[in-house]
């Protein structure tokens, strides 16, 4: 066999490389001789790859280096595995945390849309501020009141303190709310103004032990919890009875 | 599953590979862990003992090509650490001759110096290194003529020479 045409670039390197089979190499041979330049050109080729190899040397040569062991290698995969699971489960907990969080912020929010005994105001305005009230029980007595809010609500309120100061009982009224059963106690003095006391469980949003007073509009709410219930004075706004009666009907 | 002792039989080889691509023997074995790394939550299952090879050097080539990028960025930081890469000793058994070979090898290009290692060196097939190089077997043999080239070039202290002519 020989090289009618000048060979191929893959046929110079597999020469150089020693992959060309025994006929071809011996036809690329004959054809070198006729092509010095060439010849002397693959010779260099030759000469490089082998120089290469020997300064290369023997790969195992490299000092050993125990981490690049497979076993090792799985091992901390599989470490890493376990510690993406954990760095997974911490992500989960932040969410829930942050899910939490969310929560409060919303009962916060809502907190600060819905103020505390907001339901004992609206019930104030609903029912004590008309010319006749609408109640349950139509009372001038305060013995009665107390035994009607006993007997309906489960529940012992000693109301001597709104009489002591000039507050007649007009009438009760059992409401209901989110909560179940809430009751509104109106009370009026000598000049007509209405004071109302409101009674209700303790909410999701307001638990127990809330005290304090807020103003709205008109009216004021004085606000307190006691045996498990959160009342509620409501009154015209700068009526000095009410900080008196929050302090006496607290405790 | 992959093999161990296949894979630390070939262990040598990749480090080889990756140290004269990197030329910065704890570099070399980062790349090596890497790509050791890459193929054991890649393996497959189905390759026969000699494409191993092959597909663990392309692994570990593609990792290179990764790592020289992000390298590029992060020039400036190690820079500021003074992180050099280490000086190689020539081993000490070795002729003048061979030593001016490998001083004219460490300044080829990385493509050129993995090209001449995979077909010279490991004796990959010219097909397993187009593999392991992602490119067309027509591009393996003009880039091996020119890595050829400038690496003679470079020994007789040339810059590299023209591309080999192709004739038909």
């Amino acid at each position: 066999m020989s090289f009618p045409h000048p060979p191929s670039e893959q046929e110079l390197h597999a020469y150089v490389d020693g992959r060309l089979g025994a006929e071809r190499r011996q036809a690329l041979e004959r054809y070198l001789a006729d092509h010095p330049a060439l010849a002397a050109e693959l010779q260099g080729w030759q000469d490089d790859i082998r120089r290469l190899r020997a300064a290369l040397a023997d790969p195992t040569l490299l000092a050993l280096n125990p981490r690049l062991d497979p076993l090792r290698i799985r091992q901390r995969r599989r470490e890493r595995g376990r510690r993406r699971l954990g760095i997974a489960a911490s992500l989960l907990l932040a969410v829930a945390l942050g899910t939490g969080g969310g929560w409060q912020l919303r009962e916060r929010a809502l907190q600060a849309s819905i103020p505390p005994m907001q339901d004992a105001l609206e019930a104030h305005r609903l029912f004590a501020l008309q010319q006749t009230p609408a109640v349950d029980l139509r009372s001038v007595d305060i013995g009665v009141m107390e035994q009607w809010l006993r007997d309906t609500f489960g529940h012992v309120a000693h109301l001597d303190a709104m009489v002591e100061r000039g507050l007649t009982p007009v009438g009760s009224r059992l409401l209901v709310n989110e909560q179940g059963a809430a009751a509104l106690l109106l009370f009026e003095d000598a000049g007509g103004e209405r004071i109302s006391l409101y009674l209700r469980a303790p909410g999701r949003l307001y638990g127990t032990m809330l005290v304090g007073s807020r103003a709205q509009g008109e009216l004021q709410t004085h606000y307190w919890s006691r045996g498990g219930y959160n009342y509620a004075l409501v009154s015209h706004i700068g009526d000095p009875r009410a900080d008196q009666l929050q302090r006496a009907l607290r405790f | 599953m992959l093999d161990d002792d296949a894979l630390r039989e070939l262990l040598p080889r990749l480090r080889r590979f990756a140290l004269w691509l990197i030329r910065d023997p704890a570099g070399a074995d980062d790349l090596v862990q890497a790509t050791l790394e890459k193929a054991l939550s890649r393996w497959a299952g189905k390759r026969a003992e000699g494409e191993l090879r092959a597909w663990l050097f392309s692994i570990l080539y593609r990792q290179f090509l990764d790592g020289q990028r992000r390298q590029r960025r992060q020039a400036a930081f190690m820079a500021l650490l003074g992180r050099q890469p280490a000086a190689e000793a020539p081993p000490p058994e070795q002729s003048l001759q061979a030593r001016a070979t490998l001083g004219a090898f460490e300044r080829l290009p990385a493509e050129q110096r993995a090209l001449l290692i995979l077909v010279g060196v490991e004796g990959l097939s010219y097909a397993e290194a187009a593999c392991t190089l992602e490119m067309p077997i027509g591009t393996v043999m003009s880039r091996l003529s020119r890595a050829r080239k400038a690496l003679r070039a470079l020994e007789d202290g040339d810059a590299p020479g023209p591309q080999l002519r192709r004739q038909k």
